[in-house]
C-alpha cells in the first residue's frame, strides 16, 4: 500500500489514476469551507488544490500582490500539472482565492465552474438559510453537469465517509497528546495534506490500518512542544525543521489542519442543511471570524489541550486575513505569557533564517521547562 | 496650426461643498462630546439606513484614514507604527492602519484632537475582505456592541433562484441591527426618515449620472482631482438628505453651465485618461503634473461610484443599469418594506463588484469617455484595491487604450510609493505616445 507521503508527493498521478479507475470527474477547490460531502455524493473527487514550490514566470501577467499559494496554484494550471481537473469551485472566502479561480478560468474557459457563496457573517440568524439555498443550487448545477441525481442515500454515504475521516484524523492528532506523543508533526501534516487530495473512502481504509501501527509505537522522548498557527501550508518542511532542533509541532490551528477535522456533520433529515451547519459551525478562519473574535480563544484551547510550550506563527506574505488577525492573536499570547515566534513565509521556506528564529524560540522556552530537567519526576 | 486654449475657472459650488464637509465633521465632534449621541463604525451599503436614528453619526475608518494620509505624512506614519507594533500586518489597507493607530494613540490629528471613539460597530460588508474585517478593531479596543451583515456574491447574470434567500438574508441582518440598536441604546428609529431617503436617493442618482455623462464632453468640465472633492458627499460623508439633493442639483447646473460655455478643467486638453481605483491621496499633485501635457483625467469607476451599476447606453453614453424595481403601486408602509426595497438585489452595485460579475464595465467606461489612456495603480496592501487590476489593464490594452501601471503600498499609505519614479514613468508614458510637455 502506498503511504500518505507518497500520495502527497505524487498527488497528480493519484488523481489521474482515480479518474482511470472510476471514470469519475475531478472537481478542484481552493478553501476548506468547500462542503466536499456534496461533491463526493455526486460521485466526484473533490480535490483540494495545493500549492507547490516551483519557478513562476507566468502569473505576473494576470496577478499582482497575491499570496504565493494562489499564484502557485494558477501557475500549476498554466504548467499543465492540473490538466486532469474537470471543474473548479470557488467558495466565498479570501479574495486571493477568488483571483486564482478567476484567472484560471480566463486561461481555461472550458473548465466547468461554480461560485458558491457561503456567508462571511456566519453568526446571522439567516446565515444557515442562505447557505442552504446556495447548496441546493450547487446540487442542481452539479446534477446538470454530471447528468445524474444526487440522492439522499449518496449524501448520507458522503456524510458518513467524511465524518469517519474526520474522526480518524482526530485520533491521529490524539497521538501527540502530552502523556504519549507517538507521532511527529511532519508525519501528521503529510497525512493531512495527502488526505485532502484523496478519495476519503480510500483514505479511511489507509488510516484504519495505519493508526494501530502508530499507536503501538514507543512514545517520543519528551521535548519542546510547539503549536503552529497562521496561513495555510502545503508541505511539512517547517515541521521537519522544528524536529531537527529537537522539538515537535504537537498541534496546529490551520485551515488544512485542525480546522479541517474538528467538527462533524450532525445527521439530519435535511441533509444539505446538516452539511451547511457543519461549515457554519467549524472553527472559523481568520477571514470568517470577523465579528466576535472567537479564533484567539480557540487557539488557546488547542494550546492547552495539547499542552504546548510555545507557538510558531507562520504567515504568508500578503495574507491579509491573517494580517488582520495577528493583533488579536499576539495580544492573547502576550496576556497569557505564551512564548511565540512570528515569521512570514513566501514561495519557499527561508531555511537558515527560519531555523535561527525557531532556535531562539526553543532556547527561550527550554530553561523554564522543569519537566525536561527532571525536577518534576 | 494654433492650439486650442479653453477657458478655465474655479467651481462656484466649492464653498458649499466645504461647508457640508465641515458640518459633517462638526456633527462627529459634537457627537463624541455629547452623552445623547452615538458614534457608529461602519454601515451596510445601499441606502443609508442609519439616517433613521436621531443623533447617530457613522464614522468609517475611511475617510479618516485617507484624510490623514493627505494631511500629514509624519503623523500618519506615527499612527501606522502604533498599529504595526501591535501586530497589524503590513499588507493591511493604509486607511485602517492610519485610523487604528489613531485609536491607540488616542488622537486623530497632529494637533491632538481626540479620536472619535465609536460606541457600536457594524463592519461594512463588501467584496473587499479588508472591509469585512474592518469593524473588529474598534470592538477590540472596548467591548462595544457589534453586528454584521453580508455582501452576497455569485457569478453570471441575475439568478432569481439565488436571489430570494440571499436578499432575505441581507434584509434580516439589517433589521436585526436596527432592532438591537433600539434595544441596547433605547433610541427610537424613525422609519419616516428612512422612507424619505428612499425617495431622495434615486433622484440623486439621476443627478450624479448626469454629471458623469457631462464628463464625456470635450473639453472635460472637471478633472478627477475636482471630482474627488465631491464624490463622498452623501456616501462616506453623511449629510442631511434634502441638503444632499439640493447640493447635487446645484452641482449639475454648474457643470452643465461649464459644458455649455466650454469651461475646461485643463485649458490645453488634448489627451484624456481614466483610472479605476483610488489614487494616492498624499500625491494628487500628479494630476497637475499631467496638465503640462494637456492631459485630463475624466474619472474612474471609483470617483463615479454613485452611478453604479454602469451601463453603456446605445448612444454611447454612460448610464445607470436598471435595477430590479419595487412592483408598481406597492406602497412602502413598514421598515421591512423599506429595507426590502433597498436590497432588491442580493449582489451589490459598487465598483468593486464589477470585478466579479460586471467585467465589461472597465471597457464600457473607456468607450463612453473616449479615453486615450488609463493609469492603473497596483496597490500591494488592500486586496480590494488590487484584485483584477492586471486583468483590467489587459482588457483595456486589447481595445487600444494605453495602460500605465505603477506600484505603491495603498492610497492611504505613502511608504512604498516612489514619487519621483512615478513622475518619470508618466513622462516616459506620455512621450511614448508622441506627446511632449507644452511650453
Amino acid at each position: 500500500m502506498k503511504t500518505f507521503k507518497e500520495i502527497l508527493e505524487n498527488r497528480h498521478a493519484y488523481a489521474k489514476d482515480w479518474k482511470a479507475r472510476t471514470g469519475g470527474k475531478v472537481l478542484g477547490f481552493y478553501d476548506t469551507y468547500f462542503p466536499e460531502e456534496v461533491a463526493y455524493a455526486a460521485g466526484l473527487l473533490p480535490l483540494r488544490l495545493l500549492a507547490s514550490h516551483c519557478e513562476d514566470a507566468l502569473t505576473d501577467r494576470l496577478m499582482y500582490g497575491n499570496c504565493y499559494c494562489t499564484r502557485d496554484i494558477f501557475n500549476q494550471f498554466m504548467l499543465g500539472r492540473y490538466d486532469y481537473v474537470d471543474g473548479l469551485v470557488s467558495i466565498e472566502s479570501c479574495q486571493w482565492w477568488y483571483n486564482a479561480f478567476d484567472t484560471t478560468l480566463i486561461e481555461f474557459p472550458e473548465l466547468w465552474s461554480h461560485y458558491l457563496f457561503t456567508t462571511d457573517y456566519v453568526d446571522a440568524r439567516t446565515s444557515k438559510d442562505a447557505v442552504f439555498s446556495e447548496l441546493k443550487i450547487f446540487v442542481k448545477r452539479l446534477e446538470e453537469w454530471i447528468g445524474k441525481t444526487v440522492t439522499d442515500e449518496a449524501l448520507d454515504n458522503a456524510i458518513d465517509v467524511y465524518n469517519k475521516n474526520r474522526a480518524l484524523l482526530r485520533q491521529l492528532y490524539q497521538l501527540r497528546r502530552f502523556d504519549r506523543t507517538a507521532v511527529l508533526g511532519s508525519e501528521v501534516m503529510e497525512i493531512m495534506l495527502a488526505n485532502q487530495v484523496m478519495d476519503k473512502a480510500e483514505a479511511n481504509v489507509m488510516l484504519e490500518s495505519l493508526l494501530p501501527e502508530l499507536e503501538a509505537r514507543a512514545p517520543q522522548e519528551d521535548g519542546v512542544r510547539l503549536m503552529l498557527i497562521g496561513s495555510e501550508t502545503y508541505d511539512a518542511k517547517l515541521e521537519k525543521l522544528v524536529e531537527s532542533l529537537g522539538a515537535n509541532i504537537v498541534t496546529d490551528e490551520l485551515d488544512n489542519g485542525t480546522a479541517y477535522i474538528l467538527n462533524d456533520v450532525i445527521p439530519m433529515k435535511n441533509r444539505l442543511m446538516a452539511i451547511g451547519l457543519r461549515y457554519l459551525g467549524k472553527p472559523h478562519s481568520a477571514l470568517k471570524d470577523n465579528v466576535w473574535r472567537r479564533r484567539p480563544e480557540h487557539i488557546y484551547q488547542l494550546y492547552e489541550d495539547f499542552q504546548a510550550d510555545g507557538v510558531i506563527i507562520a504567515k504568508q506574505i500578503y495574507c491579509h486575513p491573517h494580517g488582520s488577525d495577528m493583533y488579536a492573536v499576539w495580544k492573547l499570547l502576550r496576556e497569557r505569557n505564551i512564548p511565540y515566534h512570528t515569521f512570514e513565509r513566501d514561495t519557499t521556506l527561508p531555511y537558515e533564517e527560519t531555523k535561527l528564529g525557531v532556535e531562539a524560540l526553543i532556547s527561550m522556552i527550554k530553561p523554564g521547562m522543569t519537566r525536561l530537567h527532571g525536577w518534576s519526576k | 496650426m494654433s492650439k486650442q486654449i479653453w477657458e478655465t475657472r474655479p467651481l462656484e459650488i466649492w464653498g458649499k461643498a466645504k461647508e457640508l464637509r465641515a458640518n459633517f465633521q462638526k456633527a462627529i465632534n459634537e457627537a463624541a462630546a455629547s452623552p445623547n449621541s452615538l458614534l457608529a463604525h461602519g454601515n451596510t451599503g445601499g441606502v443609508d439606513w442609519s439616517v433613521g436614528f436621531d443623533g447617530l453619526n457613522v464614522v468609517e475608518d475611511n475617510p479618516i484614514g485617507a484624510i490623514m494620509a493627505s494631511r500629514s505624512d509624519s503623523f500618519s506614519r506615527e499612527a501606522r507604527l502604533a498599529s504595526e507594533i501591535r501586530g497589524w500586518g503590513r499588507e493591511l489597507c493604509g486607511y485602517v492602519n492610519n485610523c487604528w493607530g489613531c485609536q491607540f494613540l488616542g488622537y486623530d490629528s497632529p494637533d491632538g484632537a481626540p479620536f472619535p471613539y465609536r460606541q457600536l460597530s457594524v463592519p461594512l460588508p463588501d467584496p473587499c475582505d479588508q472591509h469585512a474585517k474592518r469593524g473588529q478593531q474598534c470592538m477590540d479596543l472596548s467591548p462595544i456592541p457589534r453586528f454584521g451583515a453580508d455582501w452576497p456574491m455569485y457569478l453570471g447574470p441575475i439568478d432569481p433562484e439565488r436571489e430570494s434567500a440571499l436578499v432575505e438574508h441581507k434584509v434580516q441582518c439589517i433589521l436585526h441591527v436596527i432592532n438591537e440598536i433600539e434595544r441596547i441604546f433605547g433610541k427610537k428609529y424613525d422609519d419616516e426618515k428612512l422612507f424619505n431617503v428612499l425617495d431622495i436617493v434615486p433622484r440623486v442618482q439621476v443627478l450624479v449620472t448626469k454629471i458623469a455623462q457631462l464628463m464625456a464632453n470635450v473639453p472635460a468640465p472637471l478633472g478627477l482631482k475636482e471630482l474627488y472633492s465631491f464624490y463622498t458627499l452623501s456616501v462616506l460623508t453623511k449629510i442631511d438628505p434634502q441638503e444632499m439633493l439640493d447640493f447635487w442639483k446645484a452641482f449639475v447646473d454648474e457643470v452643465q453651465w461649464r459644458v455649455d460655455n466650454k469651461i475646461a478643467a485643463v485649458a490645453t486638453e488634448r489627451y484624456r485618461w481614466m483610472e479605476a481605483h483610488p489614487s494616492p491621496w498624499h500625491f494628487l499633485r500628479y494630476f497637475r503634473y499631467m496638465e503640462q501635457y494637456g492631459a485630463v483625467c475624466i474619472g474612474s469607476q471609483y470617483s463615479h461610484m454613485l452611478v453604479e451599476p454602469f451601463k453603456l447606453n446605445d448612444d454611447g453614453t454612460i448610464g445607470r443599469e436598471e435595477q430590479v424595481k419595487v412592483p408598481e403601486g406597492q406602497k412602502i408602509r413598514t421598515r421591512e418594506d423599506a429595507l426590502r426595497s433597498i436590497f432588491r438585489e442580493a449582489r451589490g452595485e459598487r465598483f468593486k463588484d464589477d470585478e466579479y460579475f460586471r467585467k465589461h464595465v472597465i471597457t464600457d467606461f473607456a468607450k463612453a469617455f473616449h479615453v486615450d489612456g488609463a493609469i492603473m495603480p497596483l496597490w500591494r496592501a488592500g486586496v480590494g484595491c488590487t484584485l483584477t487590476r492586471k486583468e483590467q489593464g489587459l482588457r483595456l490594452s486589447e481595445m487600444g487604450v494605453r495602460v500605465l501601471h505603477y506600484e505603491g503600498a495603498q492610497p492611504g499609505d505613502r511608504t512604498d510609493l516612489d514619487e519621483h519614479d512615478f513622475l518619470d514613468r508618466l513622462d516616459i508614458w506620455m512621450e511614448s505616445q508622441g506627446l511632449e510637455k507644452l511650453a
